[in-house]
């Protein structure tokens, strides 16, 4: 058999069985790079507002802080909406506190998380659901990030911010189009169970995928390129 | 369906070199070592003592208040470990993410003064990292892009080690964290994810016009290529092989080539 004979056998059949592959692939594919990575991350469903610290407001001191908490850790002094706020670890928990007044503002409830839902989320939209989620997260927020409130807002692609309830800080979000990015990129990867592209599924797909490929590739060859030298008046 | 062929054939001459290049990245992300490909192989886990609030001398901490006052505005002071010492971190304009643009100071707690990541300071914090045999070849401050670190959008420290991998460590030379470590099986799989996204400008992006265009043509290609293989389930081309022989000159008009019309 010659080699265009060969190939063409060969690309039918592995086309046969990859078909739905490759239709999965390109798919996928031209989903993930068509849509702009940052906002599929929903960097544009959150304000960073820059606010500064306004110094005066600061009553409590370092040292009063290590007084009353002696094993505090990575201590921070940052802002929560317009306030200062010390936000700091100890052994037994992670702990924010109002730094005019002293006033331990951790846990957050849900007033509170309502408030820096709206001062976060870019737009002017709805809250439609508040949840406090201490375990057993969904598998778009980690479980170092709880617990959070996830605050469902009312608008297109239903998005959702996460605030951890101990910082007050926006800890992740999702929208429906990164629900669906994660999707499509298990199915890019071939992968059905743990999300990571070293399953043996993916090594035969691209294997055979590849042979598709070049078969194919051959066929053009000898249908364009030869083709066009003979002037042949074939089609296709 | 000519047209369907016709698009087959055009579109594969178009996109064909990239598909290929694509299943032979795609394969490689398949079966690389996914532990190498971090550019960790000389890293050490750094694990943070806990920060004592005043030194061997009872010199107590500058408080935050005072700090604060005296540098440009911040929206947020940290305490932080450089070499296992502490400092205040001040950051003034916050991006989303660590790689974005951060304008941050570095302060002295005891004396309260700017400390400036140095070219010995960040060889130094480069070292406390490392655990590999090589020794620094070279100590460099580069502006962003970085081609071993394409997102990062910050001023940072490169420091190379001289090992079989050629380690590079980069250090942010504002704040002295340590941004990522970086080796030649790292830079390896780089490259083929350059391939894989087509990311030829080094932009370390995969949304680039030209992945996009390529993959409205795959889509073409492959959509064409599904529905020729349908109809030719339909037209009962997907036959074993001794029924094939058989219909082998019945069904010639129909085979996806050329040398149909020619003969």
């Amino acid at each position: 058999m010659t080699l265009l004979k060969t190939s063409r056998k060969l690309h039918k059949w592995l086309m046969l069985f990859l078909g739905i592959q490759f239709v999965i692939w390109s798919v996928t594919g031209a989903y993930m790079v068509i849509f702009d990575i940052d906002y599929i991350h929903g960097d544009s469903l959150v304000t960073q507002h820059q606010t500064p610290i306004d110094v005066n407001k600061i009553n409590i001191s370092l040292a009063d802080i290590i007084k009353k908490y002696p094993d505090a850790q990575n201590i921070e002094l940052a802002v929560l909406i317009d306030s200062p706020v010390y936000r700091f670890k100890t052994e037994q928990k992670n702990i924010m506190l109002n730094a005019s007044s002293g006033e331990v503002l951790s846990p957050i409830n849900e007033v509170m998380a309502v408030k820096l839902a709206k001062h976060y989320y870019s737009a002017d939209d709805d809250i439609s659901e508040i949840e406090l989620l201490t375990d057993n997260p969904p598998l778009e927020v980690s479980k170092r990030h709880l617990p959070a409130y996830r605050i469902n807002f009312d608008a297109f692609a239903r998005p959702s911010l996460y605030i951890n309830a101990y910082s007050g800080i926006v800890v992740t979000k999702r929208h429906e189009f990164w629900r669906l990015f994660d999707w499509m990129f298990r199915f890019h990867i071939a992968d059905y169970q743990d999300g990571e592209p070293d399953n043996l599924l993916l090594f035969w797909l691209s294997i055979l995928g590849l042979f598709g490929a070049i078969t194919g590739l051959v066929l053009t060859y000898y249908r364009v390129i030869k083709n066009k030298r003979k002037r042949s008046n074939a089609i296709y | 369906m000519r047209f369907i062929k016709l698009i087959h054939k055009w579109t594969s001459l178009f996109v064909g070199i990239q598909l290929l290049l694509w299943l032979v990245s795609g394969f490689y992300f398949n079966i690389m070592d996914h532990d190498k490909v971090r550019g960790n192989q000389f890293r050490e886990q750094i694990k943070p003592a806990p920060v004592l609030y005043s030194n061997i001398n009872n010199t107590p901490f500058i408080d935050p208040k005072t700090i604060l006052a005296e540098f440009e505005k911040s929206q947020s002071l940290k305490i932080v470990l450089v070499l296992d010492k502490p400092y205040y971190l001040l950051t003034h304009q916050a991006g989303l993410y660590h790689h974005f643009y951060n304008k941050q100071t570095l302060v002295n707690v005891y004396s309260g003064e700017e400390v400036i990541i140095d070219k010995k300071i960040a060889s130094n914090i480069a070292n406390q990292s490392y655990n590999g045999p090589g020794t620094i070849q070279s100590v460099t401050l580069q502006k962003p892009p970085i081609e071993d670190i394409p997102k990062e959008k910050n001023i940072v420290w490169q420091i190379n080690f001289k090992d079989n991998v050629n380690t590079s460590v980069y250090i942010n030379a504002s704040s002295g964290q340590l941004i990522k470590h970086s080796d030649d099986d790292k830079r390896f799989a780089d490259f083929f994810f350059m391939l894989h996204f087509m990311d030829y400008a080094s932009e370390g992006s995969f949304n680039n016009w030209q992945i996009i265009l390529f993959s409205i043509i795959t889509l073409w290609l492959v959509l064409s290529g599904f529905i020729w293989t349908i109809e030719l389930g339909f037209k009962g081309h997907y036959k074993f092989s001794f029924a094939m022989n058989k219909n082998k000159n019945l069904d010639i008009k129909n085979l996806p080539v050329s040398h149909a019309t020619k003969k």
